[in-house]
């Protein structure tokens, strides 16, 4: 059988040279250049979260708004809601000490919706295993970075309102 | 004149070998520096904690500056 001679060492040979002498012939200097420019998109990242920090795009609705009736909800039950002029989704939660909590249905690690998983007084992202504190929206375990934004509730005559985030 | 520049041109490809690779080393660090930056001015943006973005903005240029800095310090082209 008859083995294929190649003129010159085939492409994957000359990509990973043996030698280091051929090595030299790989430019490390383009390589080197190129993470500056990866340094500089870095500091352009930085600038772009500077300024957001400072100047705030479209405004967030403010106000109070109505959500359900204290009836419509038992203890352990939630209900998903949007806030008129926000695609924002957020989730009202009757805990089962009785008390209202509402908070962004969106996990703060990868955006995910979350869950109340009742009985436990935890808030649940199934993508990562993330877990949150129903109480206060502090992260307790998982990936998520940040506890989850909440809103106010106010519970008035029968009903329960939220306070819009702006 | 001699400088650093030219000492460095005649140097032994082995050790041009290792200066090149101790400077991409180096710009991989400050890099990874500038990324923790960047992710925490982001966290505390996202937080309402405006302390954080314009520091980590300057830090993050001035390793900019070093990264850049460092080019010069590479050895030259194969002759
Ligand atoms: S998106 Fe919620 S844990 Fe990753």
């Amino acid at each position: 059988m008859e083995t294929k001679q190649y003129p010159q060492p085939p492409d994957w040979q000359r990509d990973f040279p043996y030698r280091q002498e051929e090595a030299r012939l790989v430019t490390r200097r383009e390589f080197s250049r190129m993470l500056c420019l990866i340094s500089a998109a870095m500091v352009t990242g930085s600038g772009y979260v500077a300024i957001r920090s400072f100047w705030k795009g479209k405004s967030e609705p403010a106000g109070r708004f109505p959500v359900c009736g204290v009836s419509e909800l038992p203890a352990g039950g939630t209900r998903s809601f949007l806030l008129p002029g926000s695609n924002t989704p957020y989730i009202l939660i009757h805990l089962e000490n009785g008390q209202f909590k509402a908070y962004e249905q969106k996990c703060t690690h990868l955006s995910c919706a979350v869950f109340y998983k009742a009985g436990t007084g935890k808030i649940e992202c199934p993508c990562h295993n993330g877990w949150f504190d129903a109480n206060t929206g502090e992260v307790v375990q998982g990936p998520p970075p940040r506890p989850l934004p909440a809103l106010e509730v106010v519970v008035e005559s029968g009903q329960v309102y939220v306070n819009g985030p702006a | 004149m001699s400088n650093f520049r030219r000492a460095q041109d005649q140097a032994h490809p082995n050790k041009v070998s290792t200066l090149t690779l101790a400077i991409i080393v180096v710009q991989i660090l400050l890099i990874t520096l500038q990324i923790w930056l960047l992710y925490s001015g982001l966290n505390n943006t996202l937080e309402h904690n405006q302390d954080v973005a314009i520091p980590a903005l300057i830090a993050s240029f001035f390793l900019f500056l070093a990264c850049c800095g460092l080019l010069y310090f590479l050895p030259g082209r194969k002759r």
